[in-house]
Protein backbone atom coordinates (compact mmCIF):
# COMPACT_ATOMS: atom_id res chain seq x y z
CA UNK A 1 0.00 0.00 0.00
CA UNK A 2 2.72 2.45 0.93
CA UNK A 3 4.38 1.92 -2.41
CA UNK A 4 1.57 3.67 -4.19
CA UNK A 5 2.31 6.93 -2.40
CA UNK A 6 5.35 7.32 -4.58
CA UNK A 7 3.36 7.36 -7.77
CA UNK A 8 1.68 10.80 -7.99
CA UNK A 9 4.95 12.52 -7.22
CA UNK A 10 6.66 10.96 -10.21
CA UNK A 11 6.53 12.55 -13.61
CA UNK A 12 3.11 11.90 -15.07
CA UNK A 13 3.95 12.78 -18.65
CA UNK A 14 6.51 10.07 -19.09
CA UNK A 15 5.05 6.76 -18.16
CA UNK A 16 8.49 5.27 -17.86
CA UNK A 17 9.17 7.07 -14.61
CA UNK A 18 6.25 5.32 -13.00
CA UNK A 19 7.61 1.90 -13.77
CA UNK A 20 7.63 0.30 -10.38
CA UNK A 21 7.15 1.84 -6.97
CA UNK A 22 10.41 1.83 -5.18
CA UNK A 23 10.90 -1.08 -2.84
CA UNK A 24 13.02 0.96 -0.47
CA UNK A 25 11.52 4.01 1.09
CA UNK A 26 13.57 7.12 1.61
CA UNK A 27 13.98 6.56 5.35
CA UNK A 28 15.87 3.32 4.76
CA UNK A 29 13.17 0.86 5.74
CA UNK A 30 11.71 -1.50 3.17
CA UNK A 31 8.10 -1.99 2.19
CA UNK A 32 8.52 -5.08 0.06
CA UNK A 33 10.97 -7.84 0.91
CA UNK A 34 11.69 -8.97 -2.62
CA UNK A 35 13.19 -7.29 -5.62
CA UNK A 36 9.91 -7.66 -7.48
CA UNK A 37 8.23 -5.25 -5.14
CA UNK A 38 4.45 -5.46 -5.03
CA UNK A 39 4.48 -8.31 -7.54
CA UNK A 40 6.62 -10.46 -5.30
CA UNK A 41 6.06 -12.34 -2.10
CA UNK A 42 4.73 -11.14 1.21
CA UNK A 43 6.87 -11.04 4.34
CA UNK A 44 5.79 -14.43 5.66
CA UNK A 45 6.26 -16.15 2.34
CA UNK A 46 9.58 -14.35 2.01
CA UNK A 47 10.88 -15.94 5.17
CA UNK A 48 9.83 -19.40 4.00
CA UNK A 49 11.40 -18.80 0.60
CA UNK A 50 14.66 -17.48 2.05
CA UNK A 51 14.94 -20.47 4.31
CA UNK A 52 14.15 -22.90 1.51
CA UNK A 53 16.67 -21.31 -0.87
CA UNK A 54 19.32 -21.38 1.85
CA UNK A 55 18.92 -25.06 2.70
CA UNK A 56 18.49 -26.29 -0.87
CA UNK A 57 21.68 -24.48 -1.78
CA UNK A 58 23.64 -27.07 0.16
CA UNK A 59 22.69 -29.67 -2.45
CA UNK A 60 25.54 -28.51 -4.72
CA UNK A 61 23.39 -25.60 -5.89
CA UNK A 62 25.29 -22.43 -5.01
CA UNK A 63 23.34 -20.64 -7.71
CA UNK A 64 20.34 -20.86 -5.40
CA UNK A 65 22.31 -18.86 -2.85
CA UNK A 66 22.96 -16.24 -5.50
CA UNK A 67 19.26 -16.23 -6.36
CA UNK A 68 18.48 -15.78 -2.68
CA UNK A 69 20.71 -12.70 -2.48
CA UNK A 70 19.31 -11.29 -5.70
CA UNK A 71 15.69 -11.89 -4.80
CA UNK A 72 15.92 -10.35 -1.35
CA UNK A 73 18.25 -7.54 -2.32
CA UNK A 74 16.15 -4.83 -0.58
CA UNK A 75 16.51 -6.74 2.67
CA UNK A 76 20.24 -7.12 2.16
CA UNK A 77 21.04 -3.49 1.56
CA UNK A 78 18.84 -1.86 4.14
CA UNK A 79 19.11 -1.81 7.90
CA UNK A 80 16.57 -2.96 10.41
CA UNK A 81 14.37 -0.15 11.66
CA UNK A 82 11.57 -0.14 14.21
CA UNK A 83 8.96 0.10 11.46
CA UNK A 84 10.08 -2.97 9.54
CA UNK A 85 8.43 -6.34 9.68
CA UNK A 86 9.36 -8.85 12.42
CA UNK A 87 10.51 -11.27 9.73
CA UNK A 88 13.17 -8.84 8.60
CA UNK A 89 15.98 -10.04 10.82
CA UNK A 90 15.46 -13.69 10.10
CA UNK A 91 15.32 -13.12 6.35
CA UNK A 92 18.40 -10.98 6.58
CA UNK A 93 20.40 -13.67 8.39
CA UNK A 94 19.51 -16.28 5.74
CA UNK A 95 20.41 -13.89 2.95
CA UNK A 96 23.72 -12.85 4.51
CA UNK A 97 24.76 -16.46 5.04
CA UNK A 98 23.72 -17.29 1.48
CA UNK A 99 25.87 -14.48 0.14
CA UNK A 100 28.87 -15.65 2.17
CA UNK A 101 28.39 -19.20 0.88
CA UNK A 102 28.05 -18.06 -2.71
CA UNK A 103 31.13 -15.84 -2.50
CA UNK A 104 33.28 -18.64 -1.08
CA UNK A 105 32.04 -21.10 -3.67
CA UNK A 106 32.42 -18.59 -6.47
CA UNK A 107 36.00 -17.79 -5.54
CA UNK A 108 36.90 -21.48 -5.37
CA UNK A 109 35.26 -22.36 -8.68
CA UNK A 110 36.71 -19.35 -10.50
CA UNK A 111 40.15 -20.10 -9.16
CA UNK A 112 39.97 -23.69 -10.32
CA UNK A 113 38.56 -22.80 -13.74
CA UNK A 114 41.17 -20.10 -14.36
CA UNK A 115 43.97 -22.40 -13.24
CA UNK A 116 42.79 -25.00 -15.68
CA UNK A 117 42.31 -22.59 -18.55
CA UNK A 118 45.44 -20.48 -18.13
CA UNK A 119 47.75 -23.19 -16.78
CA UNK A 120 47.06 -25.39 -19.73
CA UNK A 121 49.57 -27.96 -20.73
CA UNK A 122 52.68 -26.65 -19.05
CA UNK A 123 51.00 -26.93 -15.66
CA UNK A 124 49.12 -30.19 -16.08
CA UNK A 125 51.18 -31.97 -18.67
CA UNK A 126 49.73 -34.12 -21.45
CA UNK A 127 46.75 -34.92 -19.22
CA UNK A 128 45.35 -31.49 -20.03
CA UNK A 129 44.59 -32.49 -23.57
CA UNK A 130 42.55 -35.44 -22.38
CA UNK A 131 40.69 -33.48 -19.76
CA UNK A 132 39.69 -30.40 -21.72
CA UNK A 133 36.02 -30.42 -22.59
CA UNK A 134 36.10 -30.26 -26.36
CA UNK A 135 38.41 -33.24 -26.66
CA UNK A 136 36.48 -35.14 -24.02
CA UNK A 137 33.21 -34.48 -25.86
CA UNK A 138 34.71 -35.79 -29.10
CA UNK A 139 36.11 -38.85 -27.40
CA UNK A 140 32.87 -39.74 -25.65
CA UNK A 141 30.76 -38.84 -28.70
CA UNK A 142 28.61 -36.55 -26.59
CA UNK A 143 27.53 -34.39 -29.51
CA UNK A 144 26.63 -37.12 -31.91
CA UNK A 145 23.52 -38.51 -30.39
CA UNK A 146 21.02 -35.75 -31.13
CA UNK B 1 5.67 22.44 -23.28
CA UNK B 2 4.24 24.70 -20.63
CA UNK B 3 0.74 24.45 -22.05
CA UNK B 4 0.99 20.70 -22.05
CA UNK B 5 2.02 20.52 -18.45
CA UNK B 6 -0.73 22.82 -17.22
CA UNK B 7 -3.30 21.07 -19.37
CA UNK B 8 -2.33 17.59 -18.32
CA UNK B 9 -2.06 18.22 -14.60
CA UNK B 10 -5.76 18.41 -13.69
CA UNK B 11 -6.68 15.65 -16.15
CA UNK B 12 -4.02 13.11 -15.32
CA UNK B 13 -3.62 13.91 -11.66
CA UNK B 14 -4.45 10.48 -10.32
CA UNK B 15 -4.99 8.37 -13.42
CA UNK B 16 -3.26 7.62 -16.61
CA UNK B 17 -4.96 6.77 -19.85
CA UNK B 18 -4.44 3.57 -21.72
CA UNK B 19 -2.19 5.33 -24.19
CA UNK B 20 0.43 5.96 -21.52
CA UNK B 21 0.98 2.28 -20.94
CA UNK B 22 0.18 0.88 -24.39
CA UNK B 23 3.63 1.37 -25.89
CA UNK B 24 5.31 0.01 -22.80
CA UNK B 25 3.11 -3.09 -22.77
CA UNK B 26 3.83 -3.83 -26.40
CA UNK B 27 7.55 -3.30 -25.87
CA UNK B 28 7.53 -5.67 -22.93
CA UNK B 29 6.26 -8.44 -25.15
CA UNK B 30 8.24 -7.53 -28.25
CA UNK B 31 11.63 -7.40 -26.48
CA UNK B 32 11.75 -11.03 -25.30
CA UNK B 33 10.52 -12.26 -28.68
CA UNK B 34 13.23 -10.22 -30.40
CA UNK B 35 15.85 -11.38 -27.92
CA UNK B 36 14.90 -15.01 -28.50
CA UNK B 37 15.14 -14.55 -32.27
CA UNK B 38 18.47 -12.74 -31.99
CA UNK B 39 19.99 -15.51 -29.87
CA UNK B 40 18.80 -18.20 -32.27
CA UNK B 41 20.21 -16.29 -35.24
CA UNK B 42 23.55 -15.89 -33.43
CA UNK B 43 23.64 -19.59 -32.56
CA UNK B 44 22.76 -20.66 -36.09
CA UNK B 45 25.25 -18.37 -37.76
CA UNK B 46 28.11 -19.10 -35.39
CA UNK B 47 27.69 -22.86 -35.37
CA UNK B 48 27.17 -23.42 -39.07
CA UNK B 49 29.66 -21.62 -41.25
CA UNK B 50 32.42 -19.41 -39.88
CA UNK B 51 34.98 -20.40 -37.32
CA UNK B 52 35.40 -17.44 -35.01
CA UNK B 53 33.02 -15.23 -33.14
CA UNK B 54 34.15 -11.87 -34.51
CA UNK B 55 33.69 -12.76 -38.13
CA UNK B 56 30.24 -14.20 -37.53
CA UNK B 57 29.14 -11.03 -35.75
CA UNK B 58 30.64 -8.80 -38.43
CA UNK B 59 28.88 -10.71 -41.17
CA UNK B 60 25.63 -10.02 -39.35
CA UNK B 61 25.99 -6.42 -40.45
CA UNK B 62 27.60 -6.91 -43.83
CA UNK B 63 24.90 -9.22 -45.16
CA UNK B 64 26.83 -11.05 -47.83
CA UNK B 65 25.68 -14.26 -49.40
CA UNK B 66 27.14 -17.21 -47.54
CA UNK B 67 28.34 -20.46 -49.06
CA UNK B 68 25.21 -22.23 -47.89
CA UNK B 69 23.09 -20.33 -50.37
CA UNK B 70 25.10 -21.78 -53.24
CA UNK B 71 24.64 -25.28 -51.95
CA UNK B 72 20.87 -24.90 -51.82
CA UNK B 73 20.94 -23.38 -55.30
CA UNK B 74 22.86 -26.42 -56.50
CA UNK B 75 20.28 -28.67 -54.96
CA UNK B 76 17.53 -26.89 -56.82
CA UNK B 77 19.39 -27.10 -60.09
CA UNK B 78 20.72 -30.64 -59.87
CA UNK B 79 17.73 -32.86 -59.61
CA UNK B 80 14.08 -32.07 -59.45
CA UNK B 81 13.54 -35.69 -58.42
CA UNK B 82 15.53 -35.25 -55.24
CA UNK B 83 13.64 -32.06 -54.47
CA UNK B 84 10.33 -33.78 -55.05
CA UNK B 85 11.41 -36.60 -52.74
CA UNK B 86 12.37 -34.08 -50.14
CA UNK B 87 9.06 -32.28 -50.45
CA UNK B 88 7.13 -35.52 -50.07
CA UNK B 89 9.05 -36.58 -46.98
CA UNK B 90 8.71 -33.08 -45.57
CA UNK B 91 4.93 -33.13 -45.99
CA UNK B 92 4.67 -36.55 -44.39
CA UNK B 93 6.83 -35.47 -41.44
CA UNK B 94 4.88 -32.27 -40.93
CA UNK B 95 1.55 -34.07 -41.13
CA UNK B 96 2.59 -36.72 -38.65
CA UNK B 97 3.90 -34.04 -36.29
CA UNK B 98 0.58 -32.20 -36.41
CA UNK B 99 -1.32 -35.44 -35.78
CA UNK B 100 0.88 -36.25 -32.79
CA UNK B 101 0.46 -32.76 -31.40
CA UNK B 102 -3.34 -32.92 -31.81
CA UNK B 103 -3.51 -36.24 -30.00
CA UNK B 104 -1.31 -35.00 -27.19
CA UNK B 105 -3.34 -31.83 -26.80
CA UNK B 106 -6.52 -33.86 -26.55
CA UNK B 107 -4.79 -35.99 -23.94
CA UNK B 108 -3.87 -32.80 -22.10
CA UNK B 109 -7.50 -31.67 -22.19
CA UNK B 110 -8.57 -35.06 -20.84
CA UNK B 111 -6.06 -34.96 -18.02
CA UNK B 112 -7.03 -31.43 -17.15
CA UNK B 113 -10.68 -32.46 -17.17
CA UNK B 114 -9.97 -35.20 -14.65
CA UNK B 115 -8.01 -32.74 -12.51
CA UNK B 116 -4.64 -34.47 -12.76
CA UNK B 117 -2.87 -31.14 -12.46
CA UNK B 118 -0.08 -32.44 -10.22
CA UNK B 119 0.77 -35.08 -12.81
CA UNK B 120 0.83 -32.41 -15.49
CA UNK B 121 3.08 -30.16 -13.46
CA UNK B 122 5.52 -32.99 -12.71
CA UNK B 123 5.56 -33.93 -16.38
CA UNK B 124 6.26 -30.36 -17.40
CA UNK B 125 8.98 -30.06 -14.79
CA UNK B 126 10.68 -33.16 -16.14
CA UNK B 127 10.40 -31.97 -19.72
CA UNK B 128 11.86 -28.54 -18.98
CA UNK B 129 14.65 -30.23 -17.00
CA UNK B 130 15.27 -32.35 -20.08
CA UNK B 131 15.37 -29.34 -22.36
CA UNK B 132 17.61 -27.29 -20.10
CA UNK B 133 20.06 -30.05 -19.18
CA UNK B 134 20.31 -32.31 -22.23
CA UNK B 135 19.57 -29.85 -24.98
CA UNK B 136 21.38 -27.05 -23.16
CA UNK B 137 24.36 -29.29 -22.53
CA UNK B 138 24.38 -30.45 -26.13
CA UNK B 139 24.30 -26.94 -27.54
CA UNK B 140 26.90 -25.66 -25.09
CA UNK B 141 29.14 -28.59 -26.03
CA UNK B 142 28.71 -27.61 -29.68
CA UNK B 143 29.72 -24.05 -28.79
CA UNK B 144 32.69 -25.22 -26.71
CA UNK B 145 33.92 -27.49 -29.49
CA UNK B 146 33.44 -24.81 -32.10
CA UNK B 147 35.20 -22.00 -30.26
CA UNK B 148 37.70 -24.22 -28.46
CA UNK B 149 36.88 -22.89 -25.00
CA UNK B 150 39.29 -24.45 -22.46
CA UNK B 151 36.81 -25.53 -19.84
CA UNK B 152 37.27 -28.62 -17.73
CA UNK B 153 34.61 -31.29 -17.13
CA UNK B 154 34.15 -30.48 -13.44
CA UNK B 155 33.35 -26.81 -13.98
CA UNK B 156 31.15 -27.68 -16.93
CA UNK B 157 29.19 -30.25 -14.93
CA UNK B 158 28.72 -27.92 -11.96
CA UNK B 159 27.58 -25.05 -14.16
CA UNK B 160 25.21 -27.22 -16.19
CA UNK B 161 23.71 -28.83 -13.11
CA UNK B 162 23.21 -25.51 -11.36
CA UNK B 163 21.77 -23.69 -14.33
CA UNK B 164 19.33 -26.43 -15.28
CA UNK B 165 18.03 -27.15 -11.76
CA UNK B 166 17.63 -23.46 -10.94
CA UNK B 167 15.95 -23.08 -14.33
CA UNK B 168 13.35 -25.68 -13.47
CA UNK B 169 12.68 -23.90 -10.20
CA UNK B 170 12.50 -20.55 -11.94
CA UNK B 171 9.93 -21.71 -14.43
CA UNK B 172 7.66 -23.48 -12.00
CA UNK B 173 7.88 -21.88 -8.61
CA UNK B 174 5.77 -18.79 -8.30
CA UNK B 175 8.00 -17.34 -5.60
CA UNK B 176 10.94 -16.64 -7.82
CA UNK B 177 12.34 -13.46 -9.29
CA UNK B 178 10.25 -12.51 -12.30
CA UNK B 179 13.28 -11.53 -14.34
CA UNK B 180 14.83 -14.97 -13.87
CA UNK B 181 11.55 -16.66 -14.75
CA UNK B 182 11.34 -14.65 -17.96
CA UNK B 183 15.02 -15.19 -18.76
CA UNK B 184 14.76 -18.94 -18.37
CA UNK B 185 11.61 -19.11 -20.49
CA UNK B 186 13.46 -17.28 -23.26
CA UNK B 187 16.39 -19.68 -22.80
CA UNK B 188 14.11 -22.72 -23.15
CA UNK B 189 12.65 -21.13 -26.28
CA UNK B 190 16.10 -20.53 -27.75
CA UNK B 191 17.28 -24.09 -27.08
CA UNK B 192 14.15 -25.72 -28.51
CA UNK B 193 14.13 -23.43 -31.53
CA UNK B 194 17.77 -24.18 -32.29
CA UNK B 195 17.02 -27.89 -32.10
CA UNK B 196 14.18 -27.46 -34.59
CA UNK B 197 16.40 -25.63 -37.05
CA UNK B 198 18.54 -28.76 -37.26
CA UNK B 199 15.77 -30.43 -39.27
CA UNK B 200 16.13 -30.48 -43.05
CA UNK B 201 15.00 -27.39 -44.91
CA UNK B 202 11.77 -28.50 -46.57
CA UNK B 203 10.67 -30.24 -43.38
CA UNK B 204 11.10 -27.05 -41.37
CA UNK B 205 9.00 -24.98 -43.73
CA UNK B 206 6.31 -27.62 -44.04
CA UNK B 207 6.26 -27.93 -40.24
CA UNK B 208 5.89 -24.18 -39.75
CA UNK B 209 2.98 -23.90 -42.16
CA UNK B 210 1.32 -27.03 -40.77
CA UNK B 211 1.63 -25.79 -37.18
CA UNK B 212 0.19 -22.38 -38.00
CA UNK B 213 -2.80 -24.01 -39.71
CA UNK B 214 -3.18 -26.34 -36.74
CA UNK B 215 -3.02 -23.39 -34.34
CA UNK B 216 -5.70 -21.59 -36.30
CA UNK B 217 -7.96 -24.64 -36.23
CA UNK B 218 -7.31 -25.62 -32.63
CA UNK B 219 -8.05 -22.21 -31.18
CA UNK B 220 -10.91 -20.99 -33.30
CA UNK B 221 -12.91 -24.10 -34.13
CA UNK B 222 -15.45 -25.00 -31.42
CA UNK B 223 -14.16 -28.58 -31.39
CA UNK B 224 -10.52 -27.50 -31.22
CA UNK B 225 -8.56 -28.84 -28.23
CA UNK B 226 -7.08 -25.50 -27.25
CA UNK B 227 -10.46 -23.84 -27.17
CA UNK B 228 -11.84 -26.67 -25.02
CA UNK B 229 -8.92 -26.28 -22.67
CA UNK B 230 -9.42 -22.56 -22.33
CA UNK B 231 -13.13 -22.95 -21.68
CA UNK B 232 -12.46 -25.63 -19.07
CA UNK B 233 -9.96 -23.41 -17.30
CA UNK B 234 -12.34 -20.47 -17.44
CA UNK B 235 -15.25 -22.42 -16.04
CA UNK B 236 -13.19 -23.78 -13.20
CA UNK B 237 -11.29 -20.59 -12.43
CA UNK B 238 -8.05 -22.47 -12.57
CA UNK B 239 -4.81 -21.78 -14.27
CA UNK B 240 -3.60 -24.21 -16.88
CA UNK B 241 -0.21 -25.70 -15.98
CA UNK B 242 1.83 -24.64 -18.98
CA UNK B 243 4.87 -22.72 -20.08
CA UNK B 244 3.75 -19.20 -20.74
CA UNK B 245 5.70 -15.98 -20.92
CA UNK B 246 3.95 -13.31 -18.94
CA UNK B 247 5.15 -9.79 -19.44
CA UNK B 248 5.56 -7.72 -16.34
CA UNK B 249 2.54 -5.44 -15.88
CA UNK B 250 3.38 -1.80 -16.39
CA UNK B 251 1.46 -0.41 -13.47
CA UNK B 252 1.55 -2.88 -10.64
CA UNK B 253 -1.36 -2.46 -8.35
CA UNK B 254 -1.48 -3.57 -4.76
CA UNK B 255 -0.61 -6.90 -3.32
CA UNK B 256 -0.25 -10.22 -5.01
CA UNK B 257 -0.97 -11.13 -8.54
CA UNK B 258 -4.68 -11.54 -8.23
CA UNK B 259 -6.60 -13.39 -10.85
CA UNK B 260 -8.71 -11.26 -13.13
CA UNK B 261 -11.70 -13.51 -13.32
CA UNK B 262 -11.93 -14.17 -9.62
CA UNK B 263 -12.42 -10.49 -9.15
CA UNK B 264 -14.92 -10.36 -11.93
CA UNK B 265 -17.15 -12.89 -10.23
CA UNK B 266 -17.24 -10.67 -7.16
CA UNK B 267 -18.13 -7.69 -9.27
CA UNK B 268 -20.78 -9.59 -11.17
CA UNK B 269 -22.65 -10.52 -7.99
CA UNK B 270 -23.34 -6.87 -7.43
CA UNK B 271 -23.92 -5.92 -11.00
CA UNK B 272 -26.11 -8.69 -12.35
CA UNK B 273 -29.25 -6.57 -12.39
CA UNK B 274 -28.13 -4.69 -15.44
CA UNK B 275 -26.80 -7.61 -17.39
CA UNK B 276 -28.74 -9.60 -19.90
CA UNK B 277 -29.33 -13.32 -19.78
CA UNK B 278 -26.69 -14.59 -22.14
CA UNK B 279 -23.52 -15.68 -20.43
CA UNK B 280 -21.30 -14.16 -23.05
CA UNK B 281 -22.56 -10.66 -22.51
CA UNK B 282 -22.25 -11.15 -18.78
CA UNK B 283 -18.65 -12.17 -18.92
CA UNK B 284 -17.84 -9.30 -21.23
CA UNK B 285 -19.53 -6.84 -18.93
CA UNK B 286 -17.90 -8.24 -15.83
CA UNK B 287 -14.47 -8.16 -17.27
CA UNK B 288 -14.99 -4.72 -18.71
CA UNK B 289 -15.92 -3.51 -15.24
CA UNK B 290 -12.89 -5.21 -13.79
CA UNK B 291 -10.65 -3.75 -16.43
CA UNK B 292 -11.88 -0.24 -15.97
CA UNK B 293 -11.82 -0.29 -12.19
CA UNK B 294 -8.91 -2.42 -11.33
CA UNK B 295 -6.26 -2.60 -13.92
CA UNK B 296 -5.10 -0.09 -16.48
CA UNK B 297 -4.11 -2.86 -18.82
CA UNK B 298 -4.69 -1.74 -22.36
CA UNK B 299 -6.06 -4.30 -24.62
CA UNK B 300 -7.77 -7.43 -23.76
CA UNK B 301 -9.49 -9.71 -21.43
CA UNK B 302 -8.54 -13.02 -22.82
CA UNK B 303 -7.54 -16.29 -21.47
CA UNK B 304 -4.42 -18.40 -21.51
CA UNK B 305 -4.45 -21.28 -23.87
CA UNK B 306 -2.28 -24.27 -24.21
CA UNK B 307 -0.87 -26.22 -27.04
CA UNK B 308 1.29 -29.27 -27.05
CA UNK B 309 4.48 -28.80 -28.91
CA UNK B 310 7.89 -30.34 -29.37
CA UNK B 311 6.98 -33.95 -30.03
CA UNK B 312 5.17 -34.30 -26.78
CA UNK B 313 8.14 -33.93 -24.50
CA UNK B 314 6.88 -30.66 -23.12
CA UNK B 315 3.81 -28.56 -23.02
CA UNK B 316 3.85 -24.93 -23.86
CA UNK B 317 1.04 -22.56 -24.32
CA UNK B 318 0.26 -21.09 -27.62
CA UNK B 319 -1.60 -17.98 -28.34
CA UNK B 320 -1.92 -14.66 -26.72
CA UNK B 321 -4.00 -13.46 -23.86
CA UNK B 322 -4.14 -11.36 -20.76
CA UNK B 323 -2.46 -12.60 -17.64
CA UNK B 324 -3.94 -12.57 -14.20
CA UNK B 325 -2.27 -9.33 -13.24
CA UNK B 326 -3.22 -7.52 -16.42
CA UNK B 327 -0.10 -8.20 -18.42
CA UNK B 328 0.09 -9.70 -21.88
CA UNK B 329 0.74 -13.43 -21.99
CA UNK B 330 2.35 -15.12 -24.95
CA UNK B 331 2.79 -18.87 -25.19
CA UNK B 332 6.26 -20.34 -25.42
CA UNK B 333 5.32 -22.26 -28.57
CA UNK B 334 4.98 -18.94 -30.35
CA UNK B 335 8.46 -17.88 -29.26
CA UNK B 336 9.82 -21.17 -30.54
CA UNK B 337 8.20 -21.13 -33.96
CA UNK B 338 9.01 -17.49 -34.63
CA UNK B 339 12.63 -18.21 -33.78
CA UNK B 340 12.64 -21.35 -35.93
CA UNK B 341 11.49 -19.31 -38.90
CA UNK B 342 14.13 -16.64 -38.35
CA UNK B 343 16.81 -19.25 -37.65
CA UNK B 344 16.03 -21.06 -40.87
CA UNK B 345 16.13 -17.71 -42.68
CA UNK B 346 19.55 -17.14 -41.12
CA UNK B 347 20.78 -20.34 -42.71
CA UNK B 348 20.28 -18.75 -46.11
CA UNK B 349 21.40 -15.17 -45.69
CA UNK B 350 21.05 -12.25 -43.33
CA UNK B 351 18.82 -10.36 -45.75
CA UNK B 352 16.10 -12.94 -45.26
CA UNK B 353 16.62 -12.61 -41.49
CA UNK B 354 15.82 -8.91 -41.54
CA UNK B 355 12.84 -9.40 -43.83
CA UNK B 356 11.41 -12.25 -41.76
CA UNK B 357 11.99 -10.36 -38.50
CA UNK B 358 9.99 -7.40 -39.77
CA UNK B 359 7.27 -9.71 -41.08
CA UNK B 360 6.96 -11.50 -37.74
CA UNK B 361 6.82 -8.25 -35.79
CA UNK B 362 4.15 -6.97 -38.14
CA UNK B 363 2.21 -10.19 -37.66
CA UNK B 364 2.52 -9.88 -33.89
CA UNK B 365 1.23 -6.34 -34.06
CA UNK B 366 -1.73 -7.44 -36.17
CA UNK B 367 -2.47 -10.23 -33.70
CA UNK B 368 -2.41 -7.81 -30.77
CA UNK B 369 -4.75 -5.53 -32.67
CA UNK B 370 -7.15 -8.38 -33.39
CA UNK B 371 -6.94 -9.32 -29.73
CA UNK B 372 -8.04 -5.81 -28.79
CA UNK B 373 -10.94 -5.99 -31.23
CA UNK B 374 -12.22 -9.51 -30.61
CA UNK B 375 -11.38 -9.83 -26.90
CA UNK B 376 -10.98 -13.58 -26.84
CA UNK B 377 -8.20 -16.10 -27.01
CA UNK B 378 -6.43 -15.86 -30.34
CA UNK B 379 -3.76 -17.93 -32.08
CA UNK B 380 -0.54 -15.95 -32.39
CA UNK B 381 1.10 -18.20 -34.99
CA UNK B 382 -0.86 -17.98 -38.24
CA UNK B 383 -0.53 -14.31 -39.20
CA UNK B 384 3.17 -14.03 -38.31
CA UNK B 385 4.21 -17.35 -39.85
CA UNK B 386 2.30 -16.76 -43.08
CA UNK B 387 3.74 -13.25 -43.43
CA UNK B 388 7.19 -14.60 -42.57
CA UNK B 389 7.04 -17.34 -45.16
CA UNK B 390 5.77 -14.97 -47.85
CA UNK B 391 8.50 -12.43 -47.08
CA UNK B 392 11.15 -15.16 -47.05
CA UNK B 393 10.12 -16.36 -50.50
CA UNK B 394 9.88 -12.85 -51.90
CA UNK B 395 13.26 -11.85 -50.45
CA UNK B 396 14.98 -14.96 -51.67
CA UNK B 397 13.52 -14.85 -55.15
CA UNK B 398 13.20 -11.15 -55.88
CA UNK B 399 14.96 -8.90 -53.39
CA UNK B 400 18.27 -10.69 -53.28
CA UNK B 401 18.84 -10.47 -57.00
CA UNK B 402 18.03 -6.78 -56.91
CA UNK B 403 20.30 -6.02 -53.96
CA UNK B 404 23.20 -8.06 -55.29
CA UNK B 405 22.98 -6.38 -58.68
CA UNK B 406 22.86 -2.94 -57.09
CA UNK B 407 25.75 -3.68 -54.75
CA UNK B 408 27.98 -5.22 -57.39
CA UNK B 409 27.39 -2.20 -59.62
CA UNK B 410 28.14 0.10 -56.67
CA UNK B 411 24.77 1.71 -57.01
CA UNK B 412 23.27 1.32 -53.52
CA UNK B 413 23.73 -0.56 -50.22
Amino acid sequence: MEGRDDQPTADVESGAARLRPSAVRSRGAVTWPSVDGPLGVSWEEAETSARRFFFWGFAFLPLLWAVNCFYFWPVLVSKASPSSSPHFNRIRSYVVWSSIGFLIFGVLLTAWALTFAIGGEHLFGPMWKDLVMYNLADKLQLTGWM
Amino acid sequence: MDDRSTDSDPVTAGESSILDTLGEDVIRIVSPVSLCMLLVVLLVSSLSSTNDLSSSISSLFLSSTTPTSFSSLNLLLLGSDSTWEEIKSALITALSFVVVVTLLTFLLVLLFYFRCTSFLRIYMGISSLFVLSFLGGFISLLLISHFKIPIDPLTFAILLFNLSVVGVFAVFMSKFPISMNQGYLVAIGVLTAYWFTMLPEWTTWALLIAMSLYDLAAVLLPVGPLRLLVELAMSRNEEIPALVYEARPVDPQLGDRVRVWRETTDVSIEATENSTNSANVQTVQETRLAVSEEITAPLIEAFPQTGDRHLGTEEEEDGIGLGSSGAIKLGLGDFIFYSVLVGRAAMYDYMTVYACYLAIMAGLGVTLLLLAVYRKALPALPVSIMLGVVFYLLTRVLLEVFVVQCSSNLLMF
